[in-house]
C-alpha cells in the first residue's frame, strides 16, 4: 500500500462536499452516545433501512461520522452527571465530575470536546499514514499477548483505588467474579446465575454500567439541593463565554499529552475486541504514572480528563483498520459497517484498496472530516451544556433513574434488565458510602469474560500447561511492561513520601 | 464516609469501618456461591474463576485482618452509620427506592409514556417535599411524552410498550 496524496487531498475535497451527510450524523451521534443504552452500533442497526438505501460512499461518511461523535458525546453526562454515555467514557467522570462539582463544568466539555477532536483527528491521519505497519499489530496478538493486555486493565484497578490499594483491589476482583457470571465459553455450562436465563449470556453491560455509575449517584445526590459545592455554584452563575476559552487554552497547551494518550487509543483500538473502555483506563494509568503530580488525579486534574477523551476517540480510528486491512471488525460499530457494505457488495479487506480506494480511504478522510467539522459545532454548545448541572437534584436525580433505567432496557428488551441496572445501583451506592470506587468494580465487570476467555484459549492451545503464559517473546517483554508498570508509581510514591518528609524538618529548622 | 466520637465529643474520631466490610462480606458470599456451581463442572468452566475467586477471598481476608487490628487499637469500630448517613434523607431514600421498584415492576404493563410520566410526579413530589406541584406536573408531562416521541416515534427504540404506546401506534 503506497500513499497516493493527490487520492487524499481529492478525498478530503470531496468529503467535505458531503456535509448535509455529516451534520445530522453528527447531531444523532452526540445524542446517542450520551444517553446510557444507546450506542453507535444500535443506531446504526436502528437505521439500516436508511444506511441500506443510501450509495455505499454516502453509507460509509454517515456511519463513520455518527460513530466518530457517538464517542464525544458519551463523555458530555459522564462530565455533568458522573454518568458515562458508554462504558468507552468510563474513565471520564474520575475527573471530569469533580471539576464539574468546582463549578468548572464548561472548562471541563471545552477541554473534552478539544482533546476528543484532537486525539481522534490525529489519529486518523496516522491510522491513513500507518495503516500498512498498524494493520500488522493484531496479527502478532494472541490469547497469551491479550492475558497480559487484560492484568493491564486490571492493574488499573490499583492505580484509580489510590487512596486504599486492598478497598481498590477488593472492588475490583468482585467486578472481574461478577464478570464472571454466565455460562462457560466451552461446555456453556451456568455458573453464578442464580437460575435466571437472562444471565446465561453473562452480565450485560449497560445495565451494569446505568446501576453502577447513575443510579447510585442519583440516590445518593439527593442529599444536597444541587450536585455543586456552595462555590462551584456561585462560578457556575458567573460563568460566560471566557470558560470555554480557557478550557481551550488549557487543553491546547497539554498538546503532547493529547498526542501520546490518542496514540495509546489507537494501537489498542487496532487490537480486535480490546474496546474503547480498556484504552481509556490505560490511558488515564499511564498519565497518572508519568505524572510530576499524581496526587491530583482524581481531584479535577486537567490531564486526568484529557488522557481518557483522547484514548476513546483514538480507538474510534483504530477500531476501523483490522476491518478495512485484513477485514477482521475491530469493534461491534465496525462490524455493522462491514455488513451493510457487504450488502452493496463490497467485500472488505486488503483488495478493496485497489478496488475501490475512495471507500477505503475514504472511511478515514470522513472520520477526519467529521471532526473538524464537530469541533466548530460542539464547542460553542459548552456554555449552554454546562447549565444542566444548576438543575436541583429534585428534578434531576427522578429523570436520570427513569430514562437510565429504560435505557438499560433497551439493548435486549428485557425487564430483567432494569432490575440488575437496579440491583448494580445497591452495589454502587453502598461501595460509594463506603470508600469503594465504582469504576474499579466496572473495570472487573468489563475485564472478566474477556479475561476468561483469552486464559482458556491459552490453555486449550497448551493442553493445559499454565507456562504458555510465558510461552511468547512479545509476551515475555509486555509481563516486563506489566510489572515496570505496576511498580514504578509505587516507587515514585514512596520517593515523593520520603522528599516530602526530609522537606518538613528543614522547613521546621528555617 | 463519616466518623464517630468527632471533634464535639473529645474523643479521637474513629473510623466505621463495619460499614467498609459490606461489600466485602457480600463478595464473599457471591465467590462462595459461585464455587459450589462449578464443583462438579469441567475444568475449563472452573480453572479462571477459582484463580480470581481465591485472590478476592484472601483478599477480604487481608481487610478484615485489618479491621480486626484497628478495631482492637481503638482506631475503628464496627458502625454501619455512613451507610444510612445523613440519617434525615433515610426516609426519603427508602420511598424513593421504593417508587423505583414500583416504577419497574409495572412498566412492563403500564408502557414507557404512562409509568414514566407517573414515577417523574411522585418522586419529584417526595423529594420536593410537596412543593412546586405545577411545575412538576409539567416537567413530567413534557418529558415523558417527549421521550415517546424522540425514542419510540423518532428513533423506533425497544421501549417498553404499554397501552399509550400501542393506542398511538396507528396514528404515529
Amino acid at each position: 500500500m503506497e500513499i497516493d496524496w493527490g487520492l487524499f487531498a481529492e478525498l478530503f475535497g470531496r468529503t467535505f462536499t458531503f456535509w448535509w451527510v455529516i451534520l445530522p450524523a453528527i447531531l444523532l451521534g452526540l445524542i446517542v452516545g450520551a444517553i446510557p443504552g444507546f450506542s453507535a452500533a444500535n443506531t446504526i442497526i436502528i437505521l439500516l433501512p436508511l444506511t441500506l438505501a443510501m450509495e455505499p460512499e454516502i453509507g460509509l461518511i454517515f456511519m463513520v461520522a455518527l460513530y466518530a461523535s457517538s464517542r464525544m458525546g458519551a463523555g458530555i453526562p459522564a462530565i455533568l452527571v458522573n454518568i458515562p454515555g458508554t462504558a468507552g467514557a468510563a474513565a471520564t467522570p474520575l475527573d471530569g465530575y469533580p471539576m464539574t462539582k468546582q463549578g468548572r463544568a464548561q472548562q471541563a466539555l471545552a477541554i473534552s470536546f478539544v482533546s476528543s477532536v484532537f486525539g481522534g483527528l490525529l489519529t486518523t491521519i496516522l491510522a491513513l499514514l500507518a495503516m500498512p505497519w498498524l494493520s500488522q499489530v493484531a496479527y502478532h496478538l494472541h490469547s497469551v499477548e491479550m492475558i497480559v493486555i487484560m492484568l493491564f486493565g486490571i492493574s488499573l484497578i490499583a492505580t484509580i483505588a489510590a487512596k486504599d490499594t486492598l478497598k481498590g483491589l477488593i472492588a475490583g476482583f468482585f467486578g472481574l467474579m461478577i464478570g464472571y457470571i454466565g455460562a462457560d465459553v466451552v461446555y456453556e455450562t451456568p455458573r453464578g446465575t442464580f437460575g435466571f436465563l437472562e444471565l446465561y449470556d453473562k452480565v450485560p453491560l449497560i445495565p451494569a454500567l446505568v446501576g453502577l455509575f447513575a443510579v447510585s449517584e442519583a440516590f445518593a445526590v439527593i442529599e444536597g439541593e444541587s450536585i455543586l459545592t456552595k462555590r462551584g455554584m456561585e462560578a457556575m452563575q458567573k460563568a460566560g463565554w471566557a470558560e470555554t476559552w480557557e478550557g481551550v487554552r488549557l487543553a491546547v497547551s497539554r498538546w503532547w499529552h493529547i498526542i501520546w494518550t490518542s496514540i495509546i487509543g489507537l494501537v489498542i483500538g487496532v487490537v480486535p475486541g480490546a474496546g474503547a473502555a480498556i484504552a481509556s483506563f490505560v490511558a488515564y494509568q499511564q498519565s497518572k504514572t508519568f505524572s510530576k503530580t499524581p496526587e491530583k488525579y482524581g481531584t479535577g486534574h486537567l490531564d486526568g480528563l484529557v488522557a481518557p477523551e483522547s484514548a476513546n476517540n483514538g480507538v474510534t480510528s483504530g477500531t476501523l483498520i483490522p476491518l478495512l486491512v485484513i477485514g477482521v471488525p475491530g469493534g461491534a460499530t465496525a462490524a455493522i459497517m462491514a455488513v451493510v457494505l457487504q450488502y452493496h457488495g463490497v467485500t472488505v479487506g486488503p483488495d478493496l484498496f485497489d478496488s475501490q480506494p475512495e471507500l477505503a480511504y475514504g472511511a478515514f478522510t470522513a472520520m477526519a472530516v467529521t471532526y473538524a467539522i464537530m469541533i466548530l459545532t460542539v464547542l460553542p454548545l459548552a456554555r449552554y451544556m454546562s447549565r444542566i448541572t444548576v438543575v436541583s437534584t429534585t428534578y434531576m436525580a427522578p429523570i436520570i433513574i427513569s430514562f437510565t433505567l429504560v435505557g438499560a432496557f433497551v439493548p435486549r428488551a428485557y425487564v430483567f434488565d432494569m432490575y440488575l441496572a437496579l440491583a448494580f445501583g445497591v452495589i454502587g451506592y453502598v461501595a460509594r458510602k463506603t470508600g469503594y470506587h465504582v469504576a474499579a468494580i466496572l473495570i472487573g465487570v468489563i475485564l472478566g469474560p474477556l479475561l476468561e476467555n483469552y486464559f482458556l484459549r491459552a490453555l486449550r492451545i497448551s493442553q493445559g500447561d499454565v507456562m504458555v503464559i510465558f510461552s511468547s517473546n512479545l509476551g515475555d517483554v509486555m509481563w516486563v511492561m506489566l510489572i515496570v508498570s505496576l511498580f514504578v508509581p509505587m516507587y515514585l510514591d514512596r520517593r515523593r513520601k520520603r522528599q516530602a518528609e526530609q522537606a518538613v524538618p528543614t522547613t521546621t529548622d528555617c | 464516609m463519616s466518623d464517630e466520637n468527632g471533634p464535639d465529643t473529645g474523643k479521637p474520631a474513629k473510623k466505621a469501618a463495619g460499614a467498609e466490610l459490606v461489600l466485602p462480606v457480600a463478595g464473599l458470599i457471591f465467590t462462595i456461591y459461585y464455587f459450589t456451581t462449578i464443583i462438579d463442572v469441567p475444568w475449563t468452566a472452573q480453572v479462571s474463576a477459582f484463580f480470581v475467586g481465591t485472590i478476592l477471598i484472601g483478599l477480604i481476608i487481608a481487610l478484615i485482618i485489618r479491621t480486626v487490628i484497628q478495631v482492637r487499637r481503638g482506631e475503628a469500630s464496627l458502625s454501619l452509620a455512613p451507610l444510612i448517613a445523613p440519617r434525615d434523607y433515610v426516609p426519603k431514600r427508602l420511598a424513593l427506592l421504593g417508587l423505583t421498584l414500583s416504577y419497574v415492576f409495572f412498566i412492563e404493563w403500564g408502557g414507557f409514556t404512562i409509568t414514566t410520566f407517573l414515577f417523574l410526579l411522585c418522586s419529584m413530589l417526595l423529594l420536593s417535599g410537596g412543593k412546586k406541584k405545577g411545575l412538576i406536573l409539567t416537567i413530567s408531562l413534557i418529558l415523558s411524552v417527549g421521550g415517546y416521541f424522540l425514542f419510540i416515534v423518532v428513533f423506533n427504540t425497544r421501549f417498553p410498550k404499554g397501552p399509550v404506546e400501542t393506542m398511538l401506534h396507528g396514528v404515529f
